[in-house]
């Protein structure tokens, strides 16, 4: 690169001439050094400049996917793909672009054109694999991600994507395995602070004690807590590391246990393992998944309190049913799994109901923008901790709830759940099915189009209002 | 520019302004420094006793001026700009007459009454009251009362003060006989209202407001044909008073002969040859011609009835007040705050409160008429108990801060239960209305705008229903505009100001839905409008009640709801208040631009 263009940065300053490869060297700079707004001024200068030089536009491309301008993104790429349609990066962003956008059918196309034109390209395939595990086509997902081990055995991105198609598949053995990569992924935060103890192997420690690690979000905690107890029998002494909101669940399902919300708090161990660990140690498989339900109990306390709370709320022989529509926001996933409270709509003209939100977080604010006709009670602004969520999923007749902790919480509290699943779901809740082995009182409801909610709320809506028109006839 | 002397006090007095607005009371010597003056004040007196006002005036200017204190000049001058309807003046010279002296009970029951006359009965409750404390045993102190409990809505306490008053004149005086009657009508005591009117006609027959009375009394309890009957008694004695005029034009009005009411109206603006009509005339002729489909007339008149009220009550919308509020509201009710503020225990027995919610003009009137026409439900109407409790809030809970932050004071050991206190204090107030009726359960609080205090609401009574009444928001800013309401910190005056109060408050009642628990349901005035038995259904199976069938025929509940809107609520269901709006949407573009993003999250939209 030869061309240089000049960037005057004020009228009686004398210009500062670099080239074209520098200015972007020097955006790209700006940007990894958190200054998004300087490195935007300067690509747009370039692309203004040179509008045909694809290397400018591919950088602003991603420039514009970091500052989550995902259109601009989009036409940047689109601009450098109509001058090199035959360079495969180009097409491999635009796939995960694409993917990110719910443009599927484009994402797949420009996916297949990256692995065409580069087919020793791991990410390549890696990108296409999660596209297809979206799209729902866990055969192709499954393959692609193979591919991409192939030719880079170490990536652990690769590995996850191929633990979470597997384990959806119902493919447990393998797909154990291939979930143990989880903490080597990019970005992913340390188990634990160094130690020189070993990863537990599941073999029983008479006299030893165990470190078992709350390593994942609520749900996750509430899931694979139900292991403890086998946990147990083979190691009398287990140290608990968990956050303190756990702390009334993961103690039901051993008194004795030491828990430990601080590292710095915790005893000496012989092993440690991660709760998420817990079920390829004890070969789960399909037919073989622990569900001791009810494992969670409500405090007989906060029961008390809430079974009067909620008399006084909720009118007499009305139907109550739960609801939580969106997920802890800073989960990867979250666009995928949460939905805004208006896409409830059909549950809203339910006869007889009332709905009583457990929604927390910064999703509460819809609460003021709901006026649809079954009273809507925001319990979230009083509910203090999970005992209090225990105890109130304890006294309602129903709960109706995106893949969140609230309903790992219902299932293990074998209270009916109802959860409203994305078309390509999180591993644990399997295919096709409507059932969960993991939870035997909750009933699933999928999408049968991406990012489409009005089919499987109409169908809870449907379900719930037959229940009402069920109770009615019972009463005449 | 004001007529006034540069050098006379602002307030019309003639006083100079260190003598009169500007006087430093404690700079006052004692009353026995001015004896001297005593003559003058005697000639004052006399000259006003011989209606020699001008002379009398000029002693007591000229007494003032050494003695600024002295009550008797006081007195006279104050009764002569009273007359001479001079009223800052007479006001400013009775209060200093009051501040002189508190224990002048003539003086007292005065400036009562003048306030009360200027609408302000917040003030003119707190002298009437100090009257009756001076004098219990004068029959005007409790007269007075018994006239601004009326008016303030709460004729249940006025009715006793009137039986008292009657019982210490010893005689059945016409005036209080008729004041008695005014408020039996407001109770919706039609028959014994009814019987005190004919007995008051029969003593005194030729007082004009005991006539009009009566008259409005058979209007409200729907005997157009007699309401009539008597406005042509007073006419044979008053002929053509323009009162007789607006009287006759109402129950046209109300009998749905609106051309012969605006042609009643259209009379009246020609007796008050250069004056026009006033602001109630001018609001009653827009909504005539409303009925009728003149759209355009009607707005015009409603602007001029609105610009009259400006000119002449000098008041508009204390929109700073209000954003203060709201703010501090918004800041004291959060859900993190709240999860450690103690709530009142629930009621043990008795009847306990159904809070009907909404904006004025937005249906509460209509849901509480269906409502209170149910057995177990007894009509609260328009309670002032709330916004009571907010400002006595300090006081019942020891704290130096004011509301809401005063409920910081619950978090101490002898306030814990003061949230109990300050429900047991609402519920005394209701019992001593004795609104509720035998067999009842429940009875409506219908005051509007207690939304703006929905957190207190809920602290206080944490069970009780809120039901929201919703109405598309251009009806109900046009509502307000088309009638005279004091309501919302003076909003009413203009369409922007009752659209930016509107917001204030659908804003505050997000924040509260946002952070609280409440047991809340809102209901739409279009929604009962057109499905009217769905509804009620939907509200009585929320507030835990059975289903009634009198509650859909709540127009024929005899029932008198003392609001702006009784003539509509004593009529069937109808479509004409339903979008209203769209007659008016040029006279509303100035709005439609703020509320429009409302209007779309409550599921209206705007059409033509």
């Amino acid at each position: 690169m030869t061309e240089y263009l000049p960037l005057k940065s004020g009228s009686d300053q004398p210009a500062v001439t670099l080239s074209v490869d520098e200015w972007i060297a020097e955006a790209v700079a700006h940007e990894q050094s958190g200054r998004p707004d300087e490195a935007e001024q300067i690509i747009a200068f370039v692309i203004a400049e040179k509008p045909d030089y694809v290397p400018a536009l591919f950088q602003a491309s991603i420039l514009s996917y970091k500052r989550k301008q995902m259109q601009e993104a989009i036409e940047r790429l689109e601009r450098a793909l109509a001058l090199a349609p035959d360079e495969p990066l180009l097409h491999r962003n635009m796939c995960e672009l694409c993917r990110s956008q719910w443009m599927l059918d484009k994402a797949v196309f420009h996916g297949r054109r990256a692995v065409e034109l580069a087919p020793d390209d791991a990410a390549a395939h890696y990108n296409l694999g999660v596209l297809h595990y979206d799209r729902m086509e866990i055969e192709e997902a499954i393959a692609h991600a193979r591919r991409a081990l192939a030719l880079e055995p170490a990536m652990a991105s690769a590995h996850f994507e191929l633990a979470e198609a597997l384990l959806l598949n119902g493919e447990f053995a393998e797909g154990w395995r291939e979930y143990e990569w989880r903490f080597d992924m990019p970005n992913s935060p340390r188990l634990l602070p160094p130690t020189d103890r070993p990863a537990w192997d599941g073999k029983p420690m008479p006299n030893g004690t165990v470190m078992l690690i709350g390593d994942q979000g609520f749900g996750d905690t509430i899931q694979f807590c139900r292991y403890i107890p086998e946990v147990a029998r083979r190691c009398q002494n287990i140290v608990m590391a968990c956050s303190s909101e756990m702390k009334p669940i993961v103690m039901q399902q051993n008194s004795a246990m030491q828990y430990f919300d601080r590292w710095d708090q915790v005893p000496a161990f012989d092993a440690y393992c991660p709760l998420s660990g817990l079920p390829r140690l004890f070969q789960t498989d399909l037919n073989s998944i622990p569900a001791p339900i009810p494992y969670v109990r409500p405090d007989p306390a906060k029961l008390a309190y809430w079974r009067k709370r909620l008399e006084d709320l909720i009118p007499r022989g009305y139907q109550s049913i739960g609801i939580a529509w969106a997920g802890r926001p800073t989960h990867g996933n979250d666009f995928n799994r949460s939905m805004a409270l208006r896409d409830l709509a059909p549950l809203s003209q339910l006869q007889n109901t009332v709905l009583v939100s457990l929604q927390m977080g910064p999703a509460m604010a819809q609460i003021s923008d709901y006026y649809g006709a079954a009273p809507l009670i925001n319990l979230g602004a009083e509910i203090a901790d999970f005992a209090d969520t225990t105890a109130i999923l304890a006294l309602i007749d129903h709960v109706v709830a995106v893949d969140t902790s609230i309903v790992h919480l219902a299932g293990a509290m074998g209270c009916p759940v109802s959860v409203l699943l994305p078309f390509a779901p999180d591993w644990r809740w399997l295919r096709d099915r409507k059932d969960s082995p993991w939870y035997p009182s909750v009933q699933l409801f999928r999408q049968t189009r991406s990012g489409v909610w009005t089919q499987p709320v109409s169908a809870v809506a449907s379900n719930r209002s037959s229940v009402v028109e069920r109770r009615a006839h019972l009463r005449t | 520019m004001n007529g006034l002397h540069p050098s006379f006090c602002t307030c019309g007095s003639r006083l100079r302004p260190v003598r009169c607005c500007q006087l430093d009371l404690m700079t006052l010597g004692p009353a026995a420094a001015s004896r001297h003056l005593l003559p003058l004040v005697d000639q004052a007196i006399a000259f006003h006793a011989r209606g020699e006002l001008a002379e009398a005036q000029r002693i007591c200017l000229e007494v003032l001026e050494l003695a600024p204190g002295q009550g008797g000049a006081l007195a006279v001058l104050y009764q002569i700009r009273k007359a001479e309807g001079v009223l800052p003046a007479a006001e400013a010279l009775v209060r200093r007459l009051v501040a002189i002296d508190p224990n002048n009970v003539w003086a007292t029951q005065e400036l009562a009454l003048l306030l009360f006359g200027k609408g302000d009965h917040f003030d003119a409750e707190f002298h009437a009251r100090n009257a009756v404390r001076i004098a219990p045993t004068d029959a005007q102190s409790h007269n007075l009362m018994g006239m601004i409990m009326t008016e303030a809505n709460r004729p249940q306490i006025g009715e006793f003060h009137y039986r008292r008053a009657l019982e210490l004149l010893g005689h059945r005086q016409p005036i209080l006989l008729a004041n008695l009657a005014w408020n039996l009508k407001n109770q919706g005591k039609m028959t014994e209202s009814r019987a005190l009117y004919e007995e008051s006609a029969e003593l005194a027959p030729d007082v004009l407001q005991t006539l009009l009375g009566w008259a409005r009394m058979e209007e409200t309890d729907r005997d157009f044909v007699r309401a009539d009957a008597i406005l042509d008694q007073a006419d044979a004695l008053f002929p053509g008073h323009p009162s007789i005029l607006l009287h006759r034009a109402v129950i046209r009005g109300r009998a749905k002969d609106y051309a012969s009411a605006l042609a009643l109206l259209d009379q009246l603006e020609q007796l008050n040859q250069g004056m026009g009509l006033g602001t109630n005339e001018l609001l009653e002729k827009g909504r005539l011609l409303d009925k009728i489909g003149r759209y355009d007339e009607a707005f015009s008149a409603f602007t001029e009835g609105k610009r009259k009220n400006v000119e002449m009550s000098g008041t508009v919308y204390m929109s700073d007040h209000a954003a203060q509020l709201a703010q501090r509201l918004k800041a004291y009710f959060t859900a993190n705050r709240l999860r450690i503020v103690p709530r009142a225990k629930p009621i043990e027995s008795g009847p306990r409160p159904i809070f009907i919610l909404g904006f004025p003009r937005s249906g509460t009137t209509m849901v509480e008429q269906t409502l209170s026409a149910h057995p177990k439900i007894s009509a609260g109407d328009e309670l002032t108990f709330i916004h009571d409790i907010a400002n006595l809030m300090p006081r019942m809970l020891n704290s130096p801060l004011a509301y809401p932050e005063a409920l910081a004071d619950l978090w101490m050991g002898d306030q814990y239960e003061g949230l109990d206190n300050l429900r047991d204090h609402y519920l005394q107030r209701v019992k001593q209305l004795g609104i509720i009726e035998t067999g009842s359960t429940r009875f409506t609080d219908k005051m509007p705008l207690n939304e703006t205090h929905m957190g207190l609401i809920a602290l206080m009574f944490p069970q009780a229903p809120l039901i929201h009444v919703l109405r598309h928001p251009l009806d109900i800013v046009l509502s307000v505009y088309s009638n005279h309401l004091t309501h919302g910190f003076y909003c009413a005056n203009a369409l922007e100001t009752i659209a930016q109060h509107y917001l204030l408050v659908m804003d505050l009642v997000d924040h509260y839905r946002r952070e609280m628990t409440l047991k809340y349901m809102a209901v739409r005035y279009e929604d009962i409008v057109d499905d009217q038995e769905a509804h009620v259904r939907r509200i009585l199976s929320f507030i835990d009640l059975p289903f009634d069938k009198r509650c859909l025929k709540f127009h024929e509940n005899k029932r008198y709801a003392r609001t702006a809107s009784y003539a509509q609520v004593t009529e069937k269901l109808y479509d004409g208040s339903r979008y209203r709006y769209r007659h008016y949407l040029e006279h509303l573009r100035p709005v439609i631009p703020v509320l429009a993003p409302t209007i779309h999250r409550l599921g209206y939209s705007i059409d033509d």
